[in-house]
C-alpha cells in the first residue's frame, strides 16, 4: 500500500473513534465529516492530478464526480443530519459502556484488524484497504450501538457508509450521482423520522421512545 | 441462468417507466396549495390508474413471453422471461387489488396524498426494478431505494409508534444494505462486470477464488436477509407491521417477491459458479431457523398484528429454503410460494386490516362474533388463511406440495432416506402449528361470542372487501388449476 493511502486511512480511521468517543452531537457530526473528509481525500487529489497534467475531458468528468462524492460524504450528509439537530436537540451522552471501556474495546478492535492484516495471505492489490474498510466499519457499528441518541446513531451509519468509500471508488463512474443521491435520501428519511418522533415523545433518546410495546 | 436467445424489446423498460412517472405525475400537486383539494378528490383514483396501468403493461409483456419470447432492454440489463415473470406478475397485481383496498382502507397521515402516491408508485417501480434487473449495481440501487420508500410509507401512519418502528427499520435495513453494497462491489471488483449474465460468461475469477465467492454469498444472505426480515435479522417485522397503516400492510406483501427474487439471483449466480454445499447449507439454514422461529412465536401472539408478523417470518423461511436448494423442481415450487404465499398474505391482511378499521382493536381477546356482520370479509379472509396453510384444493396446497416433494427428492440423493423423512417431518410440523394459529385467528376474530358493541358491527365498503374476495377467488383457480401460475415459471 501507498504511505499516503496509509496515511490518509490511518486519519479516517482515528477521526472514526473520536466519533465513537464524541461527547454532544455536534462534536459527532464533525468527526463524521472530517472521516469522510479524510477518506476521500487520495482519490479526490489523484482525480486533481490527473486533470491538471492531463486537461482533457473525460479527467474533468472525472473529477466532478469524484468531487461530488467527496463533497456529498464530508458535507451534504452531515449537514443534513446537523439540521435534524437544529430542529431536535444537541444532546449530550456517554457511550452506554462508559468512556474508558470504550476506548479498550476501540482499541482491541484495531489490534484485532491488526493481527488480522498481519497474519492473512495477502490480498489483491484492489482490496488491500478492505481491514481499514472492517475497522471502520466495525467502529460506526460500534458507535450505533453504544449510544441513545438517534441522530448520533445515524451519524454511525454515515460513518459506516463512508467505510466502503475506497470500495466504492471502484465502482463505475456512471454509478456514482445515483449512490450519492441514495445516500442523501437515506439521511433525508433518517431526519424526517427522528423529527418525528421527537414531536411525538419530546427527546431524541431511543430508550425513551417505547419500543415494541 | 439463461442465456439464449432473446428479443430486443422496450417493454421491460416502459414496466418501470410507467410506475415511476405515474408517481411523478402525482406528486406534481405538491407544491401548489391551490391544488390541493383538487388533488384529494382524485388521489385514490389516481393510484388505481397507476397500478393498473402498470399492470396492463406488464400483462403485455407476460403475454409476449408465455409465447416463448424473452424480452430484453440490454442496454439497462432488463429482462422480462418464465424465470422472473410470475414475479413481476405477481407484484403488480398485488398492487392493483391493495389499490383498490386503498380506496377506503387509507384515511390520511403524516404525508399529503400526493406524496404517499408518490412514494407507493416508487415502492411498485423498485419492486419491478429489483425483479427485471440483472445488473449488479441495478439490485443494490432498487434494494436501497424499496428500503427507503418503505420506510416513508411505514412513518406515514398517524400515532405514537411509526417513527420508532421506522427507524428501527430504516437502521437495521440501511446496515444491510451495506452488505448487498459489499458483495456486490467484491463480485465487481474480481469480474470487472456487473452483468449477471456476462459475470455467468466469464467465472474464472470467482471460480479460482472460492473464499472471496463464500463471503460474497454470506455478504448477500445477511443483507437481503435483513431486508426481507429473516431469522436472526427479523427485529424490525414485529414492530413494523402493527405500526403502519393496514394499506400499507398490504402493499408490502410484494416486497419479499422482489428481495427474495433478488437474492435468489445472486446466490444462483454463485452457486452455479462455484457448486459449494456450504452456499447451500447457509441460505437454506437460514430459511429452516426463520420457519421454525416465526411459527412458534406466532403461536403465543394476542395482537393479530404481530402473529401476521410472526407469520410472515415463517413464511419468508419457506421461500428462501425452497429457493436455496438449486435444483429445477425447487425453483418451481420457490416461486409457486413466493407469488401464492405475497397474494394470499394481502388477502389476510386487508381482511384484517378490516376487521382493524372497523372494531378499532388489533387485540384477539377483544374481538369476535365478527362473523355476523362481516360475512364478505370473513369468507374472503378464512379462504386466504386456509390457502396459506396448504389445505387443498386451495393454491397454497401447490405450493407446499411441491415444496415437500423438492425437499425430499433433494435429500434423497445427497443425505439418504433418513434425512428427508425427518426434513419432510420438520416441515409438517412447521405447517401444523402455522395451522393451529391462523384457523385459531379465524375463530378467535369471527367466530366465537359477541363481545358487547360488536353485534352492531356492519360490513365494510365494498372497496374493501372486494379486494380480499378477489385473492380468495385466485386461490380457488390457481388450487383447481394450478397450471394458471405453474404455467409462468420455468427454472433457469
Amino acid at each position: 500500500m501507498e504511505t499516503t493511502v496509509f496515511a490518509v486511512l490511518v486519519g479516517s480511521t482515528l477521526a472514526t473513534a473520536l466519533g465513537c468517543m464524541g461527547r454532544d452531537t455536534r462534536e459527532t457530526i464533525f468527526f463524521l465529516s472530517l472521516q469522510a473528509a479524510t477518506i476521500g481525500l487520495v482519490e479526490l487529489l489523484h482525480c486533481l492530478l490527473e486533470l491538471v497534467t492531463g486537461l482533457h475531458i473525460e479527467a474533468l468528468i472525472d473529477f466532478f464526480i469524484t468531487f461530488a462524492e467527496w463533497f456529498s460524504c464530508a458535507v451534504a450528509s452531515p449537514l443534513i443530519i446537523y439540521w435534524g439537530m437544529v430542529k431536535t436537540e444537541n444532546s449530550a451522552e456517554q457511550p452506554a459502556i462508559g468512556a474508558r471501556n470504550t476506548a479498550i474495546s476501540l482499541a482491541a478492535m484495531a489490534l484485532f484488524y491488526l493481527i488480522l492484516g498481519t497474519f492473512s495471505p495477502p490480498l489483491p492489490r484492489k482490496f488491500e484497504s478492505v481491514y481499514f474498510s472492517a475497522l471502520m466499519f466495525s467502529m460506526s457499528v460500534f458507535l450505533m450501538s453504544t449510544r441513545k441518541d438517534a441522530l448520533k446513531i445515524l451519524a454511525g451509519l454515515n460513518m459506516a457508509e463512508n467505510a466502503l468509500y475506497p470500495l466504492i471508488a471502484e465502482s463505475p463512474l456512471s454509478l456514482i450521482p445515483f449512490i450519492l443521491v441514495l445516500m442523501a435520501f437515506v439521511n433525508v428519511v433518517g431526519v424526517f423520522i427522528v423529527t418525528e418522533a421527537y414531536r411525538e415523545y419530546g427527546t431524541v433518546v431511543v430508550t425513551k421512545w417505547k419500543w415494541a410495546r | 441462468m439463461e442465456v439464449g436467445a432473446v428479443m430486443y424489446s422496450l417493454l421491460p423498460l416502459l414496466s418501470l417507466i410507467v410506475p415511476f412517472f405515474a408517481g411523478v405525475l402525482c406528486l406534481f400537486t405538491y407544491p401548489f396549495r391551490f391544488l390541493e383539494p383538487f388533488s384529494k378528490r382524485i388521489e385514490k383514483v389516481s393510484l388505481l390508474f397507476g397500478t393498473g396501468l402498470t399492470l396492463v403493461t406488464v400483462l403485455s409483456s407476460v403475454q409476449q413471453v408465455f409465447a416463448g419470447e424473452p424480452l430484453e432492454t440490454p442496454i439497462l440489463s432488463l429482462r422480462v422471461d418464465l424465470t422472473n415473470a410470475a414475479a413481476v406478475l405477481g407484484v403488480s397485481s398485488i398492487f392493483f387489488i391493495t389499490s383498490l383496498y386503498n380506496v377506503k382502507a387509507e384515511r390520511g397521515g403524516r404525508l399529503k396524498a400526493s406524496l404517499y402516491n408518490f412514494f407507493v408508485m416508487l415502492l411498485l417501480f423498485c419492486m419491478l426494478g429489483l425483479t427485471l434487473s440483472y445488473d449488479l449495481f441495478g439490485i443494490f440501487l432498487f434494494v436501497e431505494l424499496t428500503i427507503g420508500a418503505s420506510i416513508v410509507l411505514v412513518v406515514h401512519a398517524p400515532g405514537k409508534s411509526p417513527p420508532e418502528a421506522a427507524f428501527k427499520y430504516l437502521i437495521i435495513t440501511s446496515i444491510s444494505a451495506l452488505f448487498v453494497l459489499l458483495g456486490v462491489l467484491m463480485i465487481y471488483i474480481s469480474t470487472g462486470t456487473s452483468n449477471l449474465f456476462d459475470i455467468m460468461g466469464r467465472p474464472d475469477s470467482l471460480a479460482g477464488n472460492p473464499r472471496l465467492t463464500f463471503l460474497a454469498a454470506a455478504c448477500f444472505v445477511i443483507g437481503f436477509g435483513a431486508d426481507i426480515g429473516l431469522v436472526p435479522f427479523h427485529g424490525w417485522v414485529p414492530d413494523v407491521f402493527p405500526a403502519s397503516t393496514p394499506a400499507v400492510n398490504s402493499f408490502s406483501c410484494a416486497e419479499p417477491i422482489a428481495l427474495v427474487f433478488a437474492l435468489y439471483k445472486m446466490l444462483h449466480l454463485l452457486h452455479a459458479i462455484l457448486p459449494s454445499p456450504a452456499i447451500v447449507t447457509l441460505a437454506a439454514g437460514t430459511g429452516i431457523v426463520s420457519m421454525v422461529f416465526g411459527a412458534l412465536l406466532a403461536y403465543p401472539q394476542r395482537d393479530f398484528m404481530r402473529m401476521i408478523a410472526y407469520c410472515s417470518i415463517d413464511e419468508f423461511g419457506h421461500m428462501v429454503f425452497a429457493l436455496s436448494l438449486f435444483t429445477p423442481q425447487s425453483f418451481t415450487a420457490g416461486m409457486m410460494y413466493l407469488v401464492n404465499g405475497a397474494l394470499m398474505k394481502s388477502g389476510v391482511l386487508q381482511g384484517l386490516g378490516s376487521v382493524l378499521i372497523a372494531r378499532g382493536t388489533s387485540d384477539m381477546d377483544s374481538l369476535g362474533g365478527l362473523v355476523g356482520g362481516m360475512k364478505k370479509t370473513s369468507v374472503g379472509y378464512a379462504i386466504c388463511v386456509l390457502s396459506l396453510v396448504g389445505v387443498p384444493p386451495l393454491s397454497g396446497f401447490h405450493a407446499k406440495w411441491l415444496l415437500y416433494n423438492a425437499t425430499y427428492e433433494y435429500l434423497l440423493h445427497r443425505a439418504g432416506i433418513s434425512a428427508s423423512i425427518a426434513a419432510l417431518a420438520l416441515l409438517a410440523c412447521i405447517s401444523m402449528v402455522s395451522f393451529v394459529f391462523l384457523v385459531r385467528s379465524f375463530h378467535r376474530i369471527f367466530l366465537g361470542r359477541s363481545l358487547g358493541d360488536q353485534r352492531n358491527v356492519a360490513e365494510v365498503h365494498w372497496t374493501m372487501w372486494l379486494p380480499t374476495a378477489a385473492t380468495a377467488a385466485i386461490a380457488v383457480a390457481v388450487g383447481l388449476q394450478p397450471n394458471l401460475l405453474l404455467g409462468l415459471v420455468r427454472p433457469p
